[in-house]
């Protein structure tokens, strides 16, 4: 375990302690010592005291209420409003709504834009968090809950709804959900899920797909494309650093200078272009700035000796 | 007032406020997410010492200084040095968005966030620290009346003192439990 940790640990028992008719001067000398060894034990106990002493505004409530209760129900409700009217709006930024022509649901369309980044609140109480150049259209209704992935990278987080399955529509193929978060990324016809909880069902799209049905579980990720679907177990661990672009860095184990740079050029308009066999090949490690591309050719300068050529919105590296 | 209790307002009133930010910076620049408490904690003993001697101006830019370097010299220090965490630092310029504290809540907005705060913890949780803080109960009458250890009181109140103080200062408000250490080295690459 952490030092910090211990230190938190020891610093919230102190506090507990501190308000129980027990507590004695002999306990408050050993406090006052332990707070006197060290500033990092003051930072930690200040810090727990000025949140904990926020709890006491809980006393102002009658003792009869209780949070088993619906708590605050309106504000949620609030909450609920708020997020559709944010999705609506951000489907009107995101180029319109229409009505489709098959059904009375409203289609509502999000798109992001080389390097960016957008959080969509759906209103059944899911989110989805596209990723650099991609788009989306959702159509979740009473009925049902719809989504097309016509390019690019998802992240969901979906609300646990049985009655109303969660679909998404990928190319080729169909992914179905109960809830559960994962995330969908589309190159073409290529489509990839990687599963961070729960577990998720891919299909072909349609009854004439002839594609067999596979199942997604927690740590999981799935490849398909053409006809075939691979599946690889991973930790979960390993999932979430592949979905680290959720905060904005992309991280590399072991990759090729040649993978790197064609994930760094899913981010941003100025591409690098590795042509040098060997150079492609050399093997990077480490995490960076999705936008960041000054820093990693920096990185490759100093570490590694290679040089960036500007030309036009292109650099090359070379040796 | 005495230097230590003026040194405790000062922190609260003018560091605290600062966590959500400092948080998403450290995050923003550091890999390992389990090692986030830890840099946390560092950057707070160092802000408190440097503000022993004499209490900055400008706080924000002293507490995002001090972050910074410490990060910088953390990450020289790795057994694995993250050559690309300290060009980033170095060339980082602290963003506007970080250094603004938390705005000042009313105290209906606080009791609303309390109760937020509240219905994010596990039920057990959530009833010991009702017990507690709504109807003023001990460890000994919360355990009686819950007919469950003493010991279990006392870790659910400590597990929810955590959470709730990290849920107040911005955080997710989720009980972190001491996970078995499976913390996976990458090297830098040939």
């Amino acid at each position: 375990m952490s030092v910090a940790t211990d230190i938190e640990e020891r610093a919230a028992d102190f506090l507990m302690r501190r308000g129980e008719p027990a507590w004695s001067g002999e306990d408050q000398r050993e406090l006052d010592a332990w707070l006197d060894a060290s500033m990092a034990h003051k930072a930690a106990f200040w810090r727990l005291e000025h949140g904990w002493a926020a709890m006491d505004r809980l006393a102002a409530l009658p003792p009869q209420w209780k949070s088993r209760q619906p708590v605050f129900p309106l504000l949620r409700q609030r909450w609920k409003i708020a997020a559709l009217a944010a999705s609506l709006l951000l489907a009107i930024m995101a180029g319109g709504i229409y009505r489709s022509f098959n059904s009375s649901a409203v289609q509502a369309k999000f798109a992001t834009l080389v390097g960016a980044n957008l959080t969509v609140p759906l209103p059944d109480g899911s989110e989805a968090q596209l990723n650099t150049a991609s788009a989306i259209r959702a159509e979740v209704s009473g009925r049902h809950r719809w989504i097309w992935l016509d390019r690019g990278e998802v992240y969901f987080s979906v609300a646990p709804d049985p009655s109303k399955p969660f679909v998404i529509h990928a190319g080729a193929r169909r992914i179905t959900v109960l809830g559960t978060r994962f995330a969908v990324r589309r190159d073409g016809q290529k489509v990839t899920v990687s599963v961070v909880d729960g577990r998720v069902r891919l299909d072909g799209d349609g009854p004439a797909s002839g594609v067999g049905s596979v199942t997604v579980e927690k740590g999981g990720i799935a490849v398909a494309d053409g006809g075939t679907t691979l599946l690889a177990a991973q930790s979960v661990e390993s999932i979430e650093r592949r979905l680290t672009w959720r905060q904005g860095m992309l991280n590399f184990d072991q990759s090729t200078l040649g993978e790197v740079a064609a994930e760094f050029n899913r981010y941003n308009r100025r591409q690098l272009v590795v042509s040098d066999p060997t150079i492609a090949a050399m093997r990077i490690g480490g995490s960076f700035q999705t936008t960041n591309v000054d820093a990693f050719i920096r990185l490759l300068r100093d570490a590694y000796g290679l040089r960036g050529e500007e030309s036009g919105e292109q650099t090359i590296l070379s040796r | 007032m005495s230097a230590e209790n003026s040194l405790n307002a000062w922190f609260c009133r003018e560091v605290l406020p600062l966590e959500p930010g400092l948080m998403r910076f450290i995050r923003r620049h550091w890999r390992d997410t389990a090692e986030v408490p830890d840099l946390r904690q560092e950057i707070y003993e160092r802000v408190l010492t440097g503000a022993s001697r004499e209490i900055p101006g400008h706080v924000p830019h002293y507490v995002f200084m001090i972050a910074k370097n410490h990060m910088i010299n953390r990450a020289r220090r790795a057994r694995i040095i993250q050559f690309d965490v300290v060009a980033d630092l170095e060339a980082v310029v602290v963003d506007a968005d970080v250094l603004t504290p938390e705005r000042q809540l009313s105290a209906r907005e606080e009791l609303q966030k309390v109760q937020a705060g509240l219905h994010r913890l596990p039920p057990r949780c959530r009833e010991v620290i009702e017990l507690r803080k709504i109807e003023g109960l001990s460890t000994r009458e919360v355990a009686e009346r819950l007919r469950i250890g003493i010991n279990t009181v006392e870790q659910q109140t400590t597990h929810g003192m955590r959470a709730l103080s990290d849920f107040m200062l911005g955080g997710t408000g989720r009980i972190r439990r001491p996970a078995p250490k499976s913390r996976l080295t990458r090297g830098q690459g040939s």
